[in-house]
């Protein structure tokens, strides 16, 4: 036992290794947090700034590394610009040379104290250039890791700025929990919600929360903020000290080799705690809408299911062009004479079978409305076929591709694909994948 | 025909605006502000984004916005906007700042020209608004950027909203950005200004076909390398990427040029013109600007001579192609 500066300092030994605890005294981070909103209040702001206020409300998050990239930049661009403004503030930013730095840098905050939050954001081959060590983040145990994935289709040829959720379902693997969220509200309430399901101990799972790139991160409308006190009181009843040690006599270090013979025993223990995010995302999102009075996070946003009645097609999709999908179902349902409900999937990884299976199984027929580029009929068709396995009767799936690229998908673009949707009520598929734009199959 | 009153369609559903402009232009910024006023009314929902490419300033950008007093859902591009500003009349060049307007929607343009000179020039059927933006930027914030005067008149064009308001969600947007208070001061005496610059007419001067849409075609033939063959399209007219109002300028009455051919292998468009001379290999004689000069100013920067340099440029009307500029 020693004493610092900084207040009492014990060594306990763990399974994993020693843990040093009072290193970092984190009731002097919590009273030296410089609230930026003591109230709620109502803003006008785009998805980047959103989610920067969110991490910045957090008294758990003092450090951001970050490296900009289009569409995330204007992220750190305001957590930048809002930690400069405030007089006295622990919180630090740092601009990095790379990504992959910037990954880095995170194993190394994290690993310093699992009970702080460190967070960036990027997209696109940013996330790529990460991936060698999110690979590892994924593995590690690190829930006090949160990165803020701005969708963003991940090829350099052809470039494309806009959003395409190609990036976040070519790193479903890494190991994180990657939760989708539409429109400016969903985008902050979702930041605040993540590190409460991964830092969860049942958990201990990096998050990436996520949005689409211009359409969501570069779109203006009303958004309501809540006071830090709040914010964090939230928190506090869902995150507890952690049980592992830092990177110091860990397991964790990155580098670390184990053989065969252990290697498939970690993957195994990583993917059961990723799959606690099955029975706890629920509950957390049910404790942020008692508290907060929105709707908390979900497997997925539904629209026009009634209890568990059979509906005529069901569309599955993701992101906002789902909003378009909303705006337009009751007429085309009324005009086609068919019943027309949708989900708009909010969790990817790991992906929420169960809950999908028993919303679609009643369907005649499901249509999926992929964005991202696949080399087969689409990451989502994938995942509801394979939720819809052995499934009694089971609907007939409709692939489509709409949006890539961060393509508009019109109104007319969504009726198109619900006519086809209402054809595979009566015969197969015209194709095993079909592609849509304009209100045109090509 | 029937004129289309924004506020009442704002009334009534969600009021669709679309914006086109030039990358650094200040179209955003309108469209941010034009948000901001409205979201700042009890029980308003806006939506608003900007399309731009990856492209540099001066490319052509578009700038979306919904209102409603209702949750707005749809999240699809606007096509057919009830009101439209043209920001840059150069932006004009490459797109249709009208299409999918209906008839009797409302036009805002930021030009010296009247209404009634616009409507005939671009087709337009309804009410046409225009302020001398520019000018009004250059006389208060000693540049010519019409951003200001341009979300004037389009909270003119929808109506309904007190000037103080207007006013002070404009300069709340600059505070956010940490504009130094004098440069605040004057664009709250531009944007006091516009007000009485804008003027307005009704006309209906649109064409049957005019401003309707084509449908999509599909994609065509795009074989691996496409990429770069769109770069490189003889259609991709690179020079509606140039600074509005400006366009190079060659100038060398006394023959100064050397020969040193900086300007020719540092120009990416390739446009620069040369004759062979047999006492300096090669003569520059000019430049085509027509097509694909985009004021990079790789040339201006290089010539040991200075012969070249930006000179003003007016916005022509003229369908014919730009003359090459040789002096």
């Amino acid at each position: 036992m020693s004493t610092s500066t900084l207040g009492p300092v014990s060594r306990v030994a763990t399974p994993s290794g020693e843990r040093y605890d009072g290193i970092i005294d984190l009731a002097k981070v919590r009273a030296a947090h410089v609230p930026f909103y003591t109230t709620r209040e109502a803003l006008t702001a785009d998805g980047n700034t959103a989610a920067a206020i969110a991490t910045l409300q957090m008294w758990r998050a003092i450090i951001y590394p970050g490296f900009p990239i289009t569409p995330s930049t204007k992220w750190i661009e305001t957590v930048a610009a809002k930690v400069g403004a405030q007089k006295g503030t622990a919180k630090r930013v740092k601009l990095l040379e790379a990504e992959h730095a910037v990954a880095d840098y995170m194993v190394g905050s994290a690993g310093a104290c699992r009970d702080l939050i460190v967070s960036t954001a990027t997209s696109s081959v940013g996330l790529d250039h990460m991936t060698e060590t999110t690979r590892s983040l994924g593995a590690s145990g690190f829930g006090n890791v949160m990165i803020v994935n701005v969708y963003r289709a991940t090829a350099n040829f052809p470039l494309c700025i806009e959003g395409d959720p190609s990036d976040a379902l070519a790193h479903r693997d890494d190991g994180f929990i990657q939760i989708c969220a539409r429109g400016k509200q969903q985008i902050y309430d979702t930041v605040i919600q993540a590190p409460c399901l991964g830092m969860h101990p049942d958990v201990m799972t990096p998050t990436m929360p996520g949005y689409y790139g211009i359409k969501d991160s570069h779109r203006n409308a009303k958004l309501w903020i809540e006071s830090d006190a709040d914010v964090n009181a939230f928190q506090d009843r869902w995150i507890k000290p952690c049980v592992l040690p830092g990177t110091i006599n860990g397991d964790t270090a990155m580098g670390n080799c184990v053989t065969s013979r252990w290697f498939q025993g970690f993957k195994i223990a990583q993917k059961r705690r990723i799959e606690n995010v099955l029975e706890l995302l629920p509950q957390i999102g049910a404790d942020f809408e008692r508290t907060f009075g929105r709707p908390g996070l979900a497997f997925f946003d539904e629209v026009g299911f009634r209890g568990d009645e059979s509906v005529d097609v069901a569309v599955v999709s993701m992101g906002p062009d789902f909003g378009t999908f909303e705006s337009v179902r009751e007429a085309w349902a009324a005009k086609n004479g068919k019943s027309v409900a949708g989900i708009a999937i909010r969790l990817l990884n790991p992906f929420p079978r169960e809950a999908v299976r028993k919303r679609l199984a009643k369907a005649k027929v499901v249509l999926v409305v992929n964005q991202a580029h696949h080399s087969g009929r689409g990451h989502l068709t994938l995942d509801i076929a394979d939720a819809l396995s052995g499934v009694d009767n089971p609907p007939r799936i409709v692939s489509a591709f709409a949006g890539m690229g961060g393509a508009d998908v019109s109104e007319a673009t969504w009726e198109a694909m619900l006519d086809e949707g209402r054809d595979a009520l009566t015969a197969a598929p015209k194709q095993p994948y079909m592609v849509f734009h304009e209100g045109a199959r090509l | 025909m029937r004129v289309l009153e924004p506020r009442k369609i704002l009334e009534e559903g969600v009021l669709e605006v679309r914006g086109d402009g030039k990358a650094g232009g200040g179209l955003v910024l309108a469209f941010q502000s034009l948000a901001a006023l409205f979201s700042s009314l009890p029980d308003s929902h806006v939506q608003e984004w900007p399309f731009f490419s990856s492209a540099r300033r001066g490319a052509n950008i578009r700038s979306f916005l919904r209102v409603s007093a209702k949750p707005i859902d749809v999240g699809c591009e606007v096509t057919r906007p009830v009101v439209t500003l043209l920001m840059d009349e150069a932006a004009a060049q490459a797109t249709d700042f009208a299409d999918g307007v209906p008839h009797g929607g409302t036009f805002v343009i930021n030009t010296r020209r009247t209404p009634e000179e616009c409507a005939k020039h671009f087709h337009l059927s309804g009410r046409v608004m225009t302020v001398p933006g520019d000018d009004i930027g250059t006389k208060h914030l000693k540049h010519a950027i019409g951003n200001v005067s341009a979300y004037v008149a389009m909270v003119e064009a929808i109506g309904g909203l007190p000037v103080q308001t207007v006013v002070d969600v404009f300069l709340g947007q600059l505070k956010k950005r940490r504009i130094p208070d004098v440069l605040i001061e004057r664009n709250r005496e531009a944007l006091l200004a516009t007000k009485d610059a804008i003027r307005s007419g009704i006309f209906d001067e649109a064409r049957p076909g005019d401003h309707q849409s084509t449908a999509f075609a599909g994609y065509g033939e795009l074989p691996l390398g496409a990429q770069t063959r769109l770069r490189l399209a003889q259609t991709n007219k690179t020079s509606t990427y140039a600074r509005s109002g400006f366009r190079l300028v060659f100038e060398d009455p006394n023959l100064a040029c050397t020969g040193c051919s900086h300007c020719i292998t540092n120009c990416p468009e390739g446009i620069i013109r040369w004759q062979p001379d047999e006492a300096r290999g090669v003569l520059v004689t000019g430049a085509d600007v027509s097509q694909f000069c985009k004021l990079c100013g790789e040339c201006i920067e290089i010539c040991p001579e200075k012969l070249f340099k930006e000179g003003k440029y007016e916005e022509s009307w003229d369908d014919a192609p730009a003359e090459e500029v040789t002096k």
